[in-house]
């Protein structure tokens, strides 16, 4: 079980939003890559990074931001916003991104992920993000009306290292995880499943270590690490814990 | 596995039913042409085509009249990923805009306009009416052994606006008519001829077949 830390990139700068709203953005560091120093020095293992700006525009936006980060760490980073066609993955790996983040282009564009998968095995991810079950894309503002499920079972057997699944719903308002939903999908298919929305605390943490949870590969926290009601050494130090007893 | 034209009035129609269906016989798996006027049967189709001739905002009222038709086709393609051939207005109504004029919206699936062309030589005729040869400017799997080219063969085109696109990425490939005319997009899962393929003998049918063999 890897836990995440999550920088979210809005205008330059680190912000946690409630529900993926543009609107309700709270900025919690102007220096994305003193916020990732950060994390590396409280022990985190992989970084979890969205270009919010680049998830809405379908292209990078913010490049500079993540490249700073990508100088000044060197902890394992995944990417996502904005990354819908092959030249970006490849300008994305090259320039020190451990693996890329494909969502909107998942749903419309399910070639891309299987070709970028094929080229760069291990270093490809789907991000689904469902809002009552219903897969949303660019940057959350439509919703489909196809399941994470379906668009997971068109990327059985093409390599995807992970499948990141949101609970918009519960994204930022610190609710706990949806472990039910999250759990039914990693049952279902084999690609490994990260889970991700309203990590809210260590009993979250707890959660994920318990037998039910084992199919999880890990899980994203994001405003709940940044407001301090998850503290990062206590949460490592349970789940460095249990890798030892495993 | 069911293939949809839609039928909204277009006067192609017919002419692009029968071209699917010739393309459909002769590959391996047959796969069935489905000639319809009903959302569900677009929404569950595994392949949809878009016919269209004529005025631009006339082709988006005919769509429109279909209730529900423009929802079922773009949730099919843009959350089902399936694939779809817009051909001629067909091809343009996937566009921001259609400028043909009056300003009409389009899907908006490719960003740009539907503008009039504007041949450099005053001699070249509007509508743009003949057999032009294509430059391929991006590989895609619809365009698999073609033989395109300068000296390959030819499309048969019959229009007096073009898709300009916002991102040159967007456009597979070309004619010349006096400067750049668009010829094929592609993106995502959709793809779309300005010309006519249900009139442009074998290498139309054989644009059709890798269209129907295409698995994205």
């Amino acid at each position: 079980m890897i836990l995440f830390p999550a920088i979210d990139l809005k205008n330059g700068q680190c912000v946690r939003l409630e529900q993926g709203d543009m609107a309700r953005a709270t900025v919690f560091n102007l220096d994305p890559a003193a916020q990732a120093r950060a994390f590396a020095a409280q022990g985190f293992e992989y970084l979890h990074v969205v270009d919010l700006d680049g998830a809405f525009a379908g292209k990078p936006v913010n490049a500079l931001a993540v490249e700073a980060m990508l100088k000044t760490i060197t902890m394992p980073v995944q990417l996502g916003g904005g990354i819908r066609d092959l030249a970006t993955v490849e300008a994305w790996l090259a320039k020190g991104v451990a693996r890329v983040i494909i969502g909107t282009a998942a749903v419309r564009d399910p070639q891309l992920v299987k070709s970028a998968a094929r080229q760069f095995p291990g270093r490809v991810a789907v991000g689904l993000d469902a809002r009552d079950g219903k897969v949303a894309v660019q940057g959350w503002a439509e919703t489909s009306e196809v399941t994470a499920l379906e668009i997971a079972g068109r990327f059985e057997d093409a390599g995807v290292a992970a499948i990141i699944f949101t609970d918009i719903a519960r994204d930022g308002l610190l609710k706990g995880l949806n472990f039910e939903a999250t759990i039914a999908l990693a049952e279902s298919i084999s690609i490994p499943v990260i889970a991700s929305g309203g990590f809210a605390s260590i009993d979250d943490v707890k959660a994920l270590l318990m037998p039910r949870a084992k199919k999880l590969a890990g899980a994203i926290a994001g405003r709940a690490l940044y407001d301090g009601r998850l503290d990062s050494a206590a949460a490592l130090a349970l789940i460095r814990n249990a890798r030892a007893a495993a | 596995m069911s293939v949809a034209i839609i039928d909204y009035g277009s006067g192609n129609l017919h002419s692009a039913a029968k071209a699917f269906e010739r393309a459909a016989r002769g590959m391996e798996n047959p796969q069935q042409i489905v000639v319809t006027r009903d959302p569900e049967v677009v929404y569950r189709a595994d392949r949809i085509v878009l016919p269209g001739v004529g005025a631009f905002a006339d082709c988006r009222k005919g769509l429109d009249s279909l209730d529900g038709m423009i929802e079922a086709m773009t949730e099919a393609v843009r959350s089902k990923a399936r694939p779809f051939f817009g051909i001629c207005v067909g091809m343009q109504l996937m566009a921001t805009r259609g400028k043909e004029h009056v300003t009409t919206n389009g899907f908006n699936w490719i960003a740009g306009d539907v503008e009039k062309i504007s041949p450099r030589e005053e001699n070249l005729k509007i509508p743009h009416m003949g057999w032009n040869t294509l430059d391929v400017l991006r590989d895609h799997p619809v365009l698999e052994r073609l033989d395109l080219g300068p000296k390959g063969r030819h499309a048969y085109f019959v229009h007096s606006y073009h898709l300009n696109t916002a991102n040159e990425a967007d456009v597979l490939a070309r004619a010349d008519y006096g400067g750049p005319v668009t010829a094929i997009v592609g993106k995502d899962t959709a793809i779309g001829t300005q010309f006519h393929p249900e009139k442009s003998q074998r290498f139309g049918l054989a644009l059709i077949a890798n269209f129907l063999k295409w698995k994205p």
